[in-house]
């Protein structure tokens, strides 16, 4: 384990989702879906056993029409900097060790136990209560960059780690640097998919990289900061209520945020 | 030497205790640990070399250019194509999971022919095409006995069929399914002009939407969230203004800096009352019909428009001024559900353009031209029959077609009161569908054709409905050999033809579009090479319709009926396509739960209906009723209830069937007075517990 302590990384792989972008289309989990071999399942409306690495929740500001107003929220794992997940693995099948600060899910060692499932905040990890059924040929359309999961396991989204892998290949291929990837040799599938643009990736620490200064705008806010995970996901809305949602009304915190919790 | 009793249980205390220190039982657990964990029944990765092959998927309406990802020569996923203009590298919910439809469940295998109610029989590919020449032999010369209902609004397949039947002597029996393109046409004709309309949403600072859906179902979807897009960079401000006035908050509606809840009884009220509001601040124009359009407009004054639609007037006031006041403003009339609506609302939507000077301007509205055509003997798409109202002749038996071609169209499913469609295909002694997925029409039709996936055929898009610029895509087959044994509809269909003594001057699909390629201008190569054709817009100028909107009758109240709102969403499918595997997460379980559809209205029409949350309810309309269960969601329109398309289907495979209940069943089919047009827009249902 790499223990309880913030741990710093060169490189923080990480998004800057703008919410006032995002139409809510699906494209973002379908790409994703199909990316890391997810098998459909037959009823995907049971939301308790369903395996959404990337879910876009629906938003409300809950005034009564005509005042009503929706924004869609794509979650993926926040890959934390300070992960509730990790400490609480009794077998390290999910470290926070790598450069980049991808929070990891080593399939495995898993044993199931699902006590990261029930720390994490974000509710960004499932677990496969069934072993994987594609119909039969749609195997044949396998994804060869993520191994299918047995029951059993706990799996999340990794910022489509094997494209992270890929890209550092073809550096190293091209004579470059591995550990300096420039902005968009490496992006996850659907930040690459999203019709609208509305994600951005890169390297938070990296100011030639968008998302360094997009994070720090007035308007960027991460879900939950009265946690201290420090998530590597940022969002984004010039939207007040989208805002207060997002840190669900801690005191402090980002700009709009109003003090409910004692 | 003699084993006594002492020697015996030192040999097995000895046994035991080597046994324990020898690994080999240590090693045998953990092999059977790891050997166990080798999960032989999961599904192994494919290897070989990557590739990335541009193509074109047309399984959404407008079609997506993206690029098929391979592996060792099998297509994995499909990702954007950031070299194509239209989609700039995005890809609707429905591609992103194309390459997985390929190996659906309900993918037609091969030819079956129909040897019973709901039975099939596999036959091979010669004696289904010899069936289909010998069923079409006697029909030939005889018009109005062969029709054609095509389901593909951009393809060149279309000059094809018309071709087809125009050389068979049946001309008349070109038909397609319904959409915005055919009522947009013919609202331009009675605004004077001519052509497909087209949006230049890109160039426009001001983009209002009248129902229409741009942002994810309406038109070239990903065109226009890419339009969208670069006016709103990330961290940055907006450059232009985007609104939606329709029936339900939406996708669309979720990004638009405003939202103005329309009921779909209203829609062209709204528009009618927004020019009155316009004039009233200074709007004029030099259309010669501006004195009759105003006067008519004064007519729509904020009482009736809050009559209509349950809003305050000082939105539209609002709205006005906020039109008036920017550079390149421009209004995109539809249906919430890409269909249905008459030709006179999308003339109150389009009018607004006129009124404002945007037709043919910079981000405005403009007109397309005809696109050049491959086969000259096949009728303009503007020609063809609504597939709608034809069938409705087919159930009075005022059309008697013995043979239908159904081609990539669905309308056992599709086509509102399709408890009627149903029993009116089974009014045709022969139907040939020409199917990649068993669908309902499918299920319904004596011969079923195999065709092929978009990748692995060749084909073609010509001017998506909503384009600016005259547009063409056209792409060829990722896999040299389709997975099943599918064959290329219009290669069958023109194979028949020589066998029915007609030449239409073509052997193979791929040959009609080389020349619709070079017809146009394009180079085949560099279009199926991930590229579009580009061409410019015509000019000319429409008037503001007012002679036609004079006759739109004055909106009915009805106390017992609420207004229908069908919503639709790419990610739940089409009218042609049911929902794809890979798009069965993005639906959430407050619009589907188990079987169970949702209807969506606010507190103020449950009340008024006397339901409540997860109450299940009856909505009753045209000729037929659908079960759903209430959900409370206050972006609904006033005296609205909402109902996600593309549920309900009664064929397809284990995803899909049996999942929510059929819309197209409630909505009801009127005349358009003064078009003559089947409209269904604007339909009312009542409701009742159950």
């Amino acid at each position: 384990m790499s223990g309880h302590a913030f741990k710093e990384f060169k490189i923080n792989w990480g998004m800057v989702i703008d919410l006032d972008k995002c139409t809510g289309c699906g494209a973002c989990m379908t790409a994703c879906q199909v990316e890391n071999n997810i098998a459909p399942m037959v009823d995907a409306s049971n939301k308790m056993r369903t395996l959404s690495w990337m879910l876009v929740f629906e938003l409300s500001n809950g005034k009564p029409a005509p005042e009503a107003e929706v924004a869609y929220l794509p979650r993926p794992c926040m890959q934390c900097g300070h992960p509730a997940c990790v400490p609480v693995c009794p077998v390290v099948a999910t470290d926070k060790n790598e450069e980049g600060g991808i929070v990891s899910q080593i399939y495995p060692r898993c044993i199931g136990c699902r006590y990261c499932m029930a720390a994490c905040p974000y509710h960004a990890r499932y677990f496969n209560w069934e072993d994987p059924i594609f119909p039969k040929g749609m195997e044949k359309a396998l994804s060869p960059d993520t191994s299918t999961r047995p029951r059993g396991v706990v799996e999340k989204c990794n910022f489509c780690h094997t494209r992270l892998m890929h890209a550092k290949d073809k550096a190293r291929q091209d004579g470059g640097d591995p550990e300096a990837l420039a902005e968009g040799a490496y992006i996850p599938a659907c930040v690459e998919v999203c019709p609208t643009g509305a994600i951005t990736f890169g390297d938070l620490k990296n100011p030639e990289h968008k998302v360094h200064q997009l994070s720090k705008s007035k308007n960027a806010f991460r879900l939950l900061e009265k946690l201290g995970l420090k998530p590597q996901v940022y969002y984004m809305s010039n939207r007040e209520w989208v805002r207060k949602l997002g840190d669900n009304y801690a005191a402090g915190g980002k700009p709009g945020a109003e003090k409910k919790h004692s | 030497m003699g084993l006594d009793r002492r020697g015996f249980v030192k040999f097995v205390v000895g046994g035991v205790a080597g046994t324990l220190f020898t690994p080999v039982i240590w090693k045998g657990m953990d092999d059977a640990a790891k050997w166990s964990q080798n999960w032989g029944w999961i599904p192994r990765l494919p290897k070989g070399e990557r590739k990335a092959v541009p193509a074109l998927s047309k399984l959404c309406k407008s079609g997506c250019a993206v690029k098929v990802q391979t592996v060792g020569g099998a297509p994995f996923a499909a990702l954007g194509n950031p070299d194509n203009p239209m989609s700039k590298g995005g890809v609707c919910p429905i591609c992103a999971g194309s390459v997985q439809l390929m190996y659906s469940p309900a993918r037609v295998a091969g030819p079956l022919k129909k040897v019973g109610e709901g039975k099939y029989s596999p036959i091979k590919w010669e004696e289904a095409e010899a069936m289909l020449v010998e069923k079409l032999t006697p029909l030939k010369g005889q018009d109005g006995k062969i029709a054609a209902i095509s389901g593909d609004e951009t393809g060149t397949a279309n000059e094809v069929l018309s071709a087809l039947l125009a050389g068979l002597g049946n001309a008349s029996g070109y038909c397609a399914m319904p959409g915005e393109m055919l009522t947009a046409t013919r609202g331009v004709k009675l605004m004077g002009g001519a052509g497909q309309p087209g949006f230049d949403i890109e160039g426009a600072d001001f983009v209002l939407m009248i129902g229409a859906d741009a942002l994810d179902s309406w038109g070239a979807s990903v065109a226009n969230q890419k339009a969208f897009a670069a006016s709103h960079p990330t961290g940055e401000a907006a450059t232009a203004r985007f609104v939606y006035a329709g029936p339900a908050l939406n996708n669309t509606s979720g990004v638009c800096d405003q939202f103005v809840a329309v009921p779909p009884t209203a829609t062209g009220v709204f528009a009618l009352a927004l020019a009155n509001a316009l004039i009233s601040v200074g709007a004029t124009c030099s259309a010669p019909d501006f004195a009759d359009y105003k006067a008519l407009a004064a007519k729509c004054t904020p009482e009736v428009f809050e009559k209509a639609t349950g809003l305050k007037a000082e939105v539209l006031k609002d709205l006005a001024g906020k039109i008036k006041a920017a550079k390149a403003p421009l209004v995109i009339p539809g249906a919430s559900f890409g269909q249905g609506s008459g030709a006179l609302d999308f003339v109150a939507g389009a009018s607004l353009n006129v009124l404002l000077g945007r037709v043919g301007q910079k981000g405005g509205m403009t007109l397309l031209p005809a696109a050049p055509k491959a086969l000259s003997a096949a009728a303009d798409r503007a020609e063809a029959k609504d597939a709608g109202s034809f069938m409705a002749q087919v159930a009075t038996g005022k059309a008697a077609p013995a043979a239908l071609i159904v081609y990539e169209a669905n309308p056992a499913y599709a086509l509102p009161q399709a408890g009627d469609m149903t029993k009116a295909l089974g009014n045709i002694a022969f139907k040939v569908a020409f199917a990649t997925y068993m669908d309902e029409t499918a299920s319904l039709a004596d011969l079923v054709l195999p065709a092929p996936h978009p990748y692995e055929r060749f084909d073609d898009a010509m001017n998506p409905y909503g384009v600016a610029k005259p547009t063409y895509l056209a792409g060829k087959p990722v896999l040299a050999k389709p997975v099943v044994d599918a064959k290329d509809p219009v290669d069958v269909l023109l194979a028949a033809a020589g066998k029915l003594g007609l030449s239409l001057g073509f052997e193979t699909y791929a040959d009609v579009i080389k020349a619709k390629a070079k017809a146009v201008g394009a180079d085949m190569d560099t279009l199926t090479g991930g590229a579009a054709w580009t061409g410019e817009p015509k000019g000319g100028s429409l008037s503001l319709g007012a002679a036609a909107l004079a006759k739109a009758p004055a909106p009915k109240a009805d106390d017992k009926a609420v207004a229908l709102a069908p919503l639709s969403k790419l990610a739940c499918g089409t009218t042609e396509l049911a929902c794809p595997p890979a798009d069965l997460l993005t639906i959430r379980d407050t619009e589907l739960k188990g079987k169970d559809l949702f209807v969506q209205m606010n507190a103020a029409t449950a009340k008024k209906l006397g339901v409540a949350e997860g109450n299940k309810i009856k909505l009753t309309g045209g000729s037929g009723e659908v079960k759903a269960l209430v959900h409370v969601n206050e972006g609904v329109a006033a005296g609205t209830v909402a109902m996600l398309m593309g549920f309900g289907h009664s064929a397809w495979d284990q995803y899909t069937k049996g999942k929510g209940d059929n819309i197209f069943k409630i909505l009801t089919v009127s005349d358009e007075a003064g078009t003559g047009m089947k409209v269904w827009a604007g339909s009312t249902v009542t409701v009742a517990k159950i």
